[in-house]
């Protein structure tokens, strides 16, 4: 008589079990995965050249006029997201970042949205400079 | 005693149902991998059904799209309540890259109340069982404010 896969089994018998045991072990994601959406506001400068690349139209930019300068928001909804990480691909500065936080499911819509303030500074205003308004008179004069 | 016994098994054994409405078949083939011997949702005693009327947990992937529309009316109002919608993907979230085309009449919280959201494009295996664990916890509630 013959078993043809007595030998297998008896390996198998003595494995571990080929299912993950995630919700009491979590398990990391690959390297490179491109998960949450984590931002730097203190890194950004607001060239706005994520909003340009974000397909979905994911990133929205609101700018108040503050005192000091600009006050810019950038929020990210992630509801909308494709995670293709082009946003942090073209930012120049590195300020958007996609980690490998793959925990994302919400029962409130609201704990999707990642933004970040931050508050860009005027210029500071050229000092009025005296040798215009001499050349200001000569053309009149000339005229 | 054979009602609470009902009620236990109840929490312990939902049914999933799974309704594609244009999706891309990237979350489809994610809750399928949830399915798998490798993720294995039935250890927790999640059990794909081929109706919406057995079905206590509706995962819907996909934005609406013209074409489905009608059918995701007809569907969700054939499973029974308790129902817990669960979007899975940005897609019926917020319709995702087809936004504003012609073709989708997305989102689905236009139809219906979701319940857990899972975001992602595909979402991980992973994160798609926080997101039914989630459910779970959904379901009891809704079926203790039922009695």
């Amino acid at each position: 008589m013959k078993f043809p896969y007595l030998k297998e089994a008896i390996k198998s018998a003595f494995k571990k079990p080929s299912t993950e045991p995630y919700p009491k072990v979590n398990k990391e994601a690959p390297e490179g995965y491109r998960g949450k959406i984590k931002y730097y506001p203190e890194k950004c400068v607001n060239c706005g050249l994520c909003i340009r690349v974000c397909a979905p139209g994911c990133i929205t930019r609101t700018i108040e006029k503050v005192e000091e300068g600009d006050k810019v928001t950038f929020t990210f909804y992630q509801g909308q997201c494709t995670f293709c990480s082009l946003c942090a691909d073209f930012c120049p500065r590195g300020a958007i970042e996609l980690t490998k936080d793959y925990h994302l499911a919400v029962t409130d819509p609201k704990d999707l949205i990642v933004s970040g303030t931050f508050i860009k500074k005027a210029p500071p205003k050229p000092p009025v400079q005296p040798q215009n308004q001499p050349a200001a008179k000569n053309q009149e004069s000339n005229a | 005693m054979l009602k609470e016994l009902i009620a236990k098994s109840f929490e312990k054994s939902p049914w999933l149902f799974h309704l594609n409405t244009g999706s891309c078949n990237g979350c489809d083939i994610e809750i399928v991998s949830v399915i798998t011997p490798r993720y294995d949702a039935e250890r927790m005693g999640f059990k794909l059904t081929g109706t919406p009327r057995h079905a206590d947990i509706v995962l819907v992937t996909g934005p609406i799209t013209s074409q489905s529309k009608d059918r995701l009316i007809r569907t969700l109002a054939q499973v029974p309540d308790p129902k817990v919608v669960v979007a899975i993907g940005s897609c019926p979230r917020s319709t995702n890259v087809f936004n504003g085309s012609y073709s989708v009449e997305g989102p689905l919280d236009k139809y219906v109340p979701i319940d857990v959201s899972v975001a992602g494009c595909p979402p991980k295996p992973e994160a798609i069982i926080d997101g039914l664990a989630k459910a779970i916890e959904i379901l009891k509630e809704k079926r203790r404010a039922m009695k």
